[in-house]
């Protein structure tokens, strides 16, 4: 019995530490704690484009793209997509302030584990900033889109 | 039970002989790494160091941009094993400062050309050889240790160490 418990924990294991996000995948189901305190499911906003942005405050370019995607955010149409940045900072302190320096004004998220966080294992975060645009349907369509790219596509 | 019990004592001062006698090692390793982009922005170090079996744990000052990496007791590690991971993932080092035992320093490979030699439990020294300083500070180094009969050799199994507490 131990041995089969053993072995589950182990395969669960592999498959984390595999795990990563192709072009074509669904839009895992994971919730994590807003800037606001609540419990946001990332799937529960399938029927628009969703686009998800990992970063830290730590992470210069990242607080640079912040900047960008709060001007690209305010031309796009709320009805059409929703973006949500999902921040790897150990110190939630710091990613709270980071927010305001930055004026972010969409969704933010945090898994505060730096990049052994789950949900960076689980899309196969292996640099900051990385991003995921996925479709009305919840697939993975592009990772790292351009403004370009996103605008297009939400016409 | 009571053979059981004898046998937790063995193992136990045993463990404690190991620990007492082992010398020649590295402790903790901080390492400040450079490169084209953002550092700490990529997983890549981390991974590298955490493949490591020496390895115990890496952590990620982001306030000073060093990977503090704790090494496993009895480990016979060389400083060239960290520049040679952070630039197999594509970085250079910055700054490498060990946390070692007197006795490390005081054989081979190490050659103190800065600082005094303590007898403290554990000391803290820098790595000033080229590959483990900026280019900048190899320069001035180059110059400050022009007298050394070995410095500027740049020979890459020895390393020149300045002794910091």
């Amino acid at each position: 019995m131990r041995n089969l418990i053993c072995s589950f924990f182990l395969l669960a294991n592999t498959f984390i530490l595999s795990a990563q996000i192709e072009v074509g995948d669904k839009l895992p189901s994971v919730t994590l704690k807003s800037s606001d305190n609540k419990e946001i499911n990332i799937a529960s906003f399938e029927g628009k484009y969703i686009l998800i942005d990992f970063w830290a405050s730590w992470c210069g370019p990242c607080r640079l793209g912040n900047k960008k995607l709060v001007k690209l955010y305010a031309t796009l149409n709320p009805s059409k997509i929703e973006i949500i940045g999902i921040s790897i900072d150990t110190d939630p302190n710091k990613w709270i302030k980071a927010i305001a320096k930055d004026k972010i004004t969409f969704l933010q998220l945090i898994d505060a584990n730096g990049f052994d966080a789950k949900t960076a294992l689980l899309f196969g975060v292996e640099e900051l900033p990385s991003k995921y645009l996925f479709n009305e349907k919840g697939i993975l369509i592009i990772k790292n889109p351009t403004d370009e790219q996103i605008i297009n596509l939400i016409k | 039970m009571k053979k059981l019990y004898k046998k937790y004592i063995r193992s136990f001062a045993l463990a404690i002989l190991f620990t007492t006698t082992s010398q020649a090692q590295i402790a903790k390793a901080q390492i400040q790494a450079t490169g084209l982009t953002c550092s700490m922005c990529s997983n890549a170090i981390n991974k590298q160091l955490k493949s490591l079996a020496e390895v115990e744990n890496v952590e990620i000052d982001l306030n000073t941009n060093t990977f503090t990496v704790t090494l496993k007791e009895n480990n016979s590690l060389k400083p060239s094993v960290f520049k040679e991971n952070v630039e197999k993932a594509g970085f250079f080092i910055g700054s490498l400062i060990l946390t070692v035992k007197p006795e490390t320093i005081a054989k081979e490979p190490y050659i103190i050309v800065d600082g005094k030699e303590k007898q403290a439990n554990e000391i803290q020294i820098q790595v000033l050889d080229k590959g483990y300083v900026t280019d900048k500070t190899i320069k001035k180094l180059a110059k400050s240790y022009k007298n050394s009969m070995t410095f500027n050799n740049n020979n890459e199994t020895d390393f020149h160490i300045k002794i910091l507490n």
